[in-house]
């Protein structure tokens, strides 16, 4: 661990995307992207990580495949969603 | 989409999640268990087209991706300061914020009522017993005892000031669940075997409640008055309740005597006169219940004849495991 300023980097855009999440927003979508920018900011991390033990990307690569599957996941409950109310507004929340 | 064999897959998938998170080597593959949880238990609760599961699926979704993909960034920084031990304090309460906010507990809680609300009684039944087993073993991993002695204060007085303006039984049983996960969290800290001890006794109560609400389809408070119910299924109801509040004859006080027997031992006063006044008014809302539905004849409806149906004959059963399982389990060393 020679250089430790990149850690500012890290923690930076993951508070930022953090904060777009648990933002007030108008649509669904933003929350599902700035969760996809959370998973881009871990995968930089961990790439910057796994370069300094002799270059092993494989967990990099598992993690990259479960984000993924969550990733659709959330845009499946986006269809879902957009199936049932007919928009992905929050505003459409009142039932519980 | 009524498909028994989807259900049984994602059942499947399900169990061998927490199994794979229990079980793991590192802490990389815990967070592989979290995710293929959410993952096999979202389509268990999106069943049905109609817009309240889609809005809990998708609010059960929001959370817990959050609090997953924030639980591995800190297993990222944890494996990135392998020898600065001064961080570990931060660390850990990171860790078990994001476990907590897995969990549904206090101050993370907000969640749960709501998604309970609208969930059907078996998949409450999921959701309050098993998806809690795989954080809760996570946190007795790498805990933060400080946080969460000051986590369980928290969980202990909103599991029993929450539930007292509930008229609907989802919502009581979501706040008696986090009152009982502050319980649970102590045992964590007291010892493992202590905790398997609870969550035992704690999910064999909560299914005798949630099958009996199950079999006459009940949800709300109401439902329990207008009903002219059979005098065995009142009797189950009352057991049952008082079981789950903790009351001496009965299962549920077995393991919150224990709890707090080394409690007192060890002389945490203030932690015990904590639980014992929580304690106390959720018993108080749960005889507000079953004092009216058991002691008063209500008038009797004649469209609503709500008789012993077929498969309620495990009814007798479960009362008697919960009157004499405390005499009977004194016999264990004979």
């Amino acid at each position: 661990m020679l250089i430790y300023d990149i850690w500012f980097l890290f923690i930076y855009m993951f508070s930022v995307g953090n904060l777009i999440f648990v933002s007030k927003n108008k649509h669904l979508l933003v929350v599902l992207l700035s969760l996809e920018f959370i998973v881009l900011s871990i995968f930089f991390f961990f790439l910057v990580l796994l370069m300094f033990i002799d270059y092993d990307m494989y967990m990099l690569m598992v993690f990259l495949v479960f984000s993924v599957c969550e990733g659709s996941l959330g845009l499946s409950i986006l269809v879902s969603m957009i199936r049932s109310h007919g928009n992905d507004y929050f505003q459409s929340f009142s039932m519980l | 989409m009524n498909n028994n064999s989807n259900k049984m897959f994602f059942l499947f998938i399900l169990f061998f999640s927490t199994l794979i998170s229990i079980s793991s080597n590192s802490w990389f593959g815990c967070w592989i268990g979290l995710e293929i949880n959410l993952l096999s238990f979202i389509p268990l609760i999106s069943n049905s087209k109609n817009l309240l599961s889609v809005e809990t699926s998708l609010k059960y979704f929001l959370t817990q991706s959050l609090a997953s993909i924030n639980f591995l960034f800190m297993i990222l920084i944890k494996f990135s300061l392998l020898k600065n031990f001064n961080m570990n304090n931060i660390i850990s309460i990171m860790m078990n914020s994001s476990l907590l906010m897995k969990m549904g507990s206090a101050p993370f809680h907000f969640w749960f009522p709501n998604i309970v609300e609208g969930l059907s009684w078996m998949n409450n039944f999921m959701l309050m017993t098993w998806q809690k087993i795989s954080p809760m073993i996570l946190l007795s991993y790498y805990f933060n005892k400080n946080f969460l002695i000051f986590m369980i204060i928290t969980n202990l007085i909103i599991g029993s000031l929450g539930g007292l303006n509930q008229t609907s039984l989802r919502k009581l049983l979501a706040f008696s669940s986090i009152n009982n996960l502050g319980w649970m969290i102590f045992s964590i800290m007291i010892s493992e075997n202590l905790w398997l001890f609870y969550f035992l006794i704690y999910s064999m109560m909560i299914s005798m409640m949630i099958s009996l609400f199950f079999l006459m389809n009940m949800y709300f408070m109401n439902q329990l008055f207008i009903n002219n119910m059979n005098f065995f299924i009142k009797l189950n109801l009352l057991i049952n309740f008082l079981s789950l509040g903790g009351l001496p004859p009965f299962m549920g006080f077995m393991p919150k005597w224990i709890i707090i027997n080394f409690l007192l031992i060890n002389k945490f006063y203030f932690l015990t006169f904590i639980f014992m006044m929580t304690s106390l008014i959720i018993i108080y809302y749960y005889i507000r219940i079953i004092y009216s539905s058991f002691m008063f004849n209500y008038f009797k409806m004649k469209w609503v004849n709500l008789l012993m149906k077929n498969n309620m004959s495990l009814i007798n059963l479960s009362s008697f495991i919960s009157i004499s399982s405390m005499i009977l389990s004194t016999f264990i060393f004979m």
